[in-house]
């Protein structure tokens, strides 16, 4: 017995037919038809190695060796067929899924605030600074910026609530951003190692995880300013826990359908 | 011959082998072996990216078909591959040539041999 199939593995074939599909890239049909080439390719160098005297074992790895590493199969270089490359990729993919979930439900909490707003008025969305850490100028330039308030506080509280506004409707064109990005990439990496560097429903999971998590302290804040504050300020953490409790929802059902899509029937 | 130098000439050595006819990946290493009298060592595996390559510039067509009771790619030359044969492998005789020329024959009582390390000294 040489050597070579001495170290083999049990079926050296079928360990490097598993190894060649997890790094192979490309549609579906580029996958399976490499895949069924190569696959006949080995079996026939192994029977004309068995033919030559060899036994099973030794053909299989003797097929092996000379077929080369997967890498030259797949036709690039190690560097870009290694796992490290496609778990970048899949944290890249849900990075983007994530973050991009997250800013859009800043958005929606810009939403919840402007309803807030309209009801409650800006004390109640917004709580004015220590009257110690402004100076007039400031008030003079918050004054300025509505004309209709003589009270620096009020206009202090107007700014602060256009800012949150302003900054959530940020928040949600870069979220939408994001995503256009995620389905982007996503279309590009379709290769099979990119899908499975990162168990089924990571994204959803930690999606739901994070979202859930932020609820809870966004509405222990809103709660406590309720209670200590008697509400002034207290819309703005309301408003973030509600879109935040509904990013858990969506992330939710998301990997609710993800497990029932992949788990065994 | 080193795989790496191999690398450069494998389209042409390919298209070569399946003007002789049609195909598997399997067929191809073997004839390319063969008719090199297995001077050429290269990773089979690295066969399938060229052939796909060459599929996709037209050069070579594939169809599935069952042989010897197996699914099978079988590669046949296209009319734009046997006309990029027949100009690759003009260049390369006009290359092989001019190397050839060059290295030229060493003179009557003369063979080749390494400097030696004190020889530019």
């Amino acid at each position: 017995m040489t050597r070579h199939a001495a170290d083999a593995p049990a079926d050296a074939v079928e360990d490097y037919l598993d190894r060649l599909l997890v790094t192979l890239s490309g549609s579906p049909r580029q996958v399976r038809h490499t895949l069924a080439e190569v696959e006949a390719h080995l079996h026939d160098a192994v029977a004309e190695g068995m033919a030559a005297g060899l036994t099973e074992p030794e053909a299989q790895a003797q097929a092996v060796q000379r077929m080369g590493p997967v890498t030259g199969v797949t036709g690039q270089p190690a560097g870009l067929a290694r796992p490290s490359l496609a778990l970048a990729r899949r944290l890249t993919l849900t990075a983007a899924l994530i973050g991009g979930a997250g800013l859009v439900a800043v958005g929606g909490a810009g939403l919840v605030a402007r309803a807030l707003l309209a009801v409650k008025g800006d004390a109640y969305l917004t709580a004015p600074w220590p009257q110690a850490s402004y100076t007039r100028a400031d008030c003079a330039r918050w004054l300025a910026g509505d004309p209709g308030t003589h009270s620096c506080v009020a206009a202090m509280l107007a700014d602060h609530a256009g800012d949150f506004l302003l900054q959530a409707a940020a928040a949600a064109l870069l979220g939408l951003l994001a995503l256009a990005g995620y389905f982007a990439l996503r279309r590009r990496w379709r290769d099979r190692a990119t899908l499975t560097a990162l168990p089924s429903g990571t994204a959803e999971a930690l999606g739901t995880a994070l979202a859930a998590v932020a609820a809870v302290a966004c509405f222990a804040v809103a709660f406590d300013t309720e209670m200590t504050q008697r509400g002034i300020g207290a819309g703005e953490p309301w408003s973030l826990g509600v879109a935040a409790a509904a990013a858990a929802a969506v992330f939710a059902v998301a990997l609710r359908r993800t497990l029932r899509r992949t788990s065994p029937a | 011959m080193r795989a790496e130098r191999l690398k450069g000439h494998l389209d042409l050595l390919l298209m070569s082998v399946l003007s002789r006819g049609p195909g598997h990946g399997y067929e191809v290493i073997t004839r390319l072996r063969e008719r090199s009298d297995g001077a050429f060592e290269l990773a089979e595996g690295t066969v399938y990216p060229a052939l796909h390559r060459l599929e996709e510039a037209g050069l070579l067509a594939s169809a599935w078909a069952v042989a010897s009771g197996r699914r099978r790619r079988i590669y046949r030359l296209t009319p734009a591959g046997a006309a990029a044969l027949a100009d690759q492998a003009e260049q390369w005789r006009e290359f092989s040539g001019s190397v050839a020329r060059v290295l030229g024959t060493p003179a009557a009582g003369m063979t080749w041999r390494p400097l030696s390390r004190g020889a530019l000294a």
